[in-house]
């Protein structure tokens, strides 16, 4: 920019007295009281600093509706769930918040201080870690689920039964080993002395769900997944059996969270659970009962 | 009591100060948490080394094809009008804007086993998904508008006289392409590859979906954050504190890098006949 008019654009007042000003108001500021009649407005000038209020207005009111809080002046419960139990639980209860996602994921959001009322996990080894810190209540074992081997309907690999996994170029996806159905495909494949086949994993994946969908859209071969999850999608997988004496027990914890401010709400959603309509739900789905059924949640 | 002149340089300030905050405080956290002398030792585990390995390695890779094949394509836009051009050169950058889960899926529809290609890449013995090649393809596909687009305007910005002096000299297009324009316009490229690398280097929606996540073939940097925060949040933190560092230096290194070129721009008394 010219020294010229930087002197209009910046300091047009230092010159408004004196002789200056014939020469300092020059060239932009005069291009501009051409187009425009002293003292009238262009409809831009008028409609900017609108726009700009405007908007401003319009970003408070959505700022005031976003739930930074957690939600809890509303009355619903959160429930954090195991992704496996993402077709299931809202049919025993839609009143709820779900968040579904692997149960490690999980906890782990919990051991940061989410804010939730219930854990719901696919195992009772992390709700029982949260236990002993303190982070959620006594947990009890609420549903019971299997392991099966899926493969895409077309079964481009040919796998009819576990052991065919051993072929040495086939797609085979598992959870990593810190999400439940990573470690319970582990001890099965332990149990049945095919662990080799571990070589296969191309991929390990965050939760059942996203297994389950790779296998589903034919992306890999063969994917190890709970018999619910096979069942909710069998338009697009095959479900193959395994051995009943290699399955390891894969019992569901659930605990009510210690932070909640809905204690009792979230009670009442754990003995929904319990309860027999909520059990007779969970069998239609394809979960079984743990040997052991609490008939109520005591938590303390 | 504020002068009524100084409003709005006051509000200038403010407004600043709260932006470099804002994005200041999470990337300081990342630093805050542990102790640094823990985040270092993190970074030895074996996961890290891993990711590591294969991120530098799918980056570079990716980034040698878009070098490879941006830079003719960004030449031909820049030098050449013709029909569609704008349409081009959206397609170029609509990368840019696509939230990544696109990409991942676009990606798996086009080249998956059961895609647009697949059936053709099965045929040949190639199949895509799950494997580096994947990680390779997700970063190209998402990294190359921030290196095409900034090769374009380097291009246009060659002085054309040159060029023409370059022609009426003798030499060729491909001639004056190698010895005028690329020179020239180096500094641009430069600037175009390090975006695009630190772009390439964070990816993570498209190689989640196209390429899955496996411990030392497919899982890359930000790839382990996610796997590695469920489990050992430490681990976690040290990634992406190395990805703060890294992407940090190629940004400063990039605008330093500009200063010396400007500043060596600028020296045309090299050439002046001395006084």
């Amino acid at each position: 920019m010219d020294a010229i008019s930087r002197t209009a654009l910046v300091t047009p007042g230092r010159h408004a007295q004196g002789a200056a000003r014939a020469h300092a108001v020059p060239f932009v500021a005069m291009q501009k009281r051409q187009r425009t009649p002293l003292g009238q407005r262009t409809p831009f000038a008028v409609a900017f600093p609108l726009a700009i209020i405007g908007a401003v207005i319009v970003a408070l009111v959505l700022v005031a509706t976003i739930n930074g809080a957690p939600p809890r002046a509303q009355g619903r419960i959160t429930v954090l769930a195991a992704a496996s139990l993402a077709d299931v639980l809202p049919k025993v209860d839609p009143a709820p918040r779900y968040s579904f996602a692997g149960s490690d994921t999980l906890a782990s959001q919990l051991r940061l201080g989410a804010p939730a009322d219930v854990f719901a996990s696919a195992n009772t080894t992390l709700p029982d870690q949260l236990y002993a810190a303190g982070l959620v209540e006594k947990p009890a074992a609420f549903t019971a689920n299997k392991l099966v081997l899926v493969v895409p309907k077309a079964n481009p690999a040919g796998i009819s039964s576990v052991y065919d996994l051993r072929a040495s170029d086939i797609k085979l996806l598992a959870g990593t080993a810190a999400v439940p159905i990573g470690s319970y495909t582990r001890k099965i494949l332990a149990k049945l002395g095919l662990s080799t086949v571990l070589a296969n994993v191309v991929s390990q994946e965050p939760d059942v769900r996203s297994i389950l969908g790779k296998v589903g859209l034919g992306e890999a071969d063969a994917g190890f997944v709970y018999l619910t999850d096979a069942t909710s999608v069998s338009d697009k997988v095959k479900v193959i059996a395994l051995p009943a004496w290699a399955q390891p027990p894969v019992r569901y914890g659930i605990a009510v969270v210690r932070s909640s401010a809905h204690r009792a709400d979230a009670v009442a959603f754990i003995n929904k659970l319990l309860a027999r309509t909520g059990q007779a739900t969970l069998a239609a789905a394809g979960f079984t009962a743990p040997k052991s059924l609490p008939t109520t949640y005591n938590g303390g | 009591m504020l002068a009524r002149k100084q409003l709005f340089p006051a509000g200038l300030g403010l407004a600043a100060l709260a932006t470099a905050t804002f994005l200041a405080l999470p990337l300081i956290a990342i630093y805050t948490r542990v102790p640094i002398g823990r985040l270092v030792d993190q970074l030895g585990s074996r996961v890290v080394v891993d990711a590591l390995v294969v991120s530098v390695k799918t980056t570079v890779i990716a980034q040698l094809l878009i070098l490879l094949f941006g830079t003719p394509t960004a030449y031909l836009l820049a030098t050449r009008r013709f029909r569609g051009r704008s349409l081009a050169i959206t397609l170029i950058e609509l990368p840019l804007v696509l939230p990544p889960a696109v990409a991942g899926i676009g990606l798996l529809a086009a080249f998956g086993r059961v895609g647009m290609l697949g059936g053709a890449l099965t045929f040949l013995g190639w199949q895509v998904p799950f494997t580096q090649a994947a990680v390779v393809l997700a970063v190209a596909f998402v990294a190359s508008p921030l290196y095409v687009r900034q090769a374009i305007a380097s291009f246009e910005a060659v002085d054309p006289t040159l060029v023409d002096a370059s022609r009426t000299l003798g030499a060729g297009e491909a001639r004056t392409f190698a010895r005028i324009v690329l020179p020239l316009a180096a500094a641009g490229l430069a600037a175009g590859t390090a975006l695009a690398f630190a772009r390439g280097l964070g990816e993570f929606g498209a190689t989640i979906m196209f390429a899955g996540s496996l411990q030392g073939r497919t899982q890359t940097l930000p790839l382990a954050i996610y796997a590695e925060f469920d489990s050992n949040f430490d681990t976690a933190l040290a990634i992406g504190g190395l990805l703060v560092a890294v992407s940090a230096v190629l940004l400063l290194s990039l605008k330093l890098g500009f200063r010396w070129k400007r500043s060596d721009s600028t020296s045309a008394s090299r050439f002046a006949p001395s006084a």
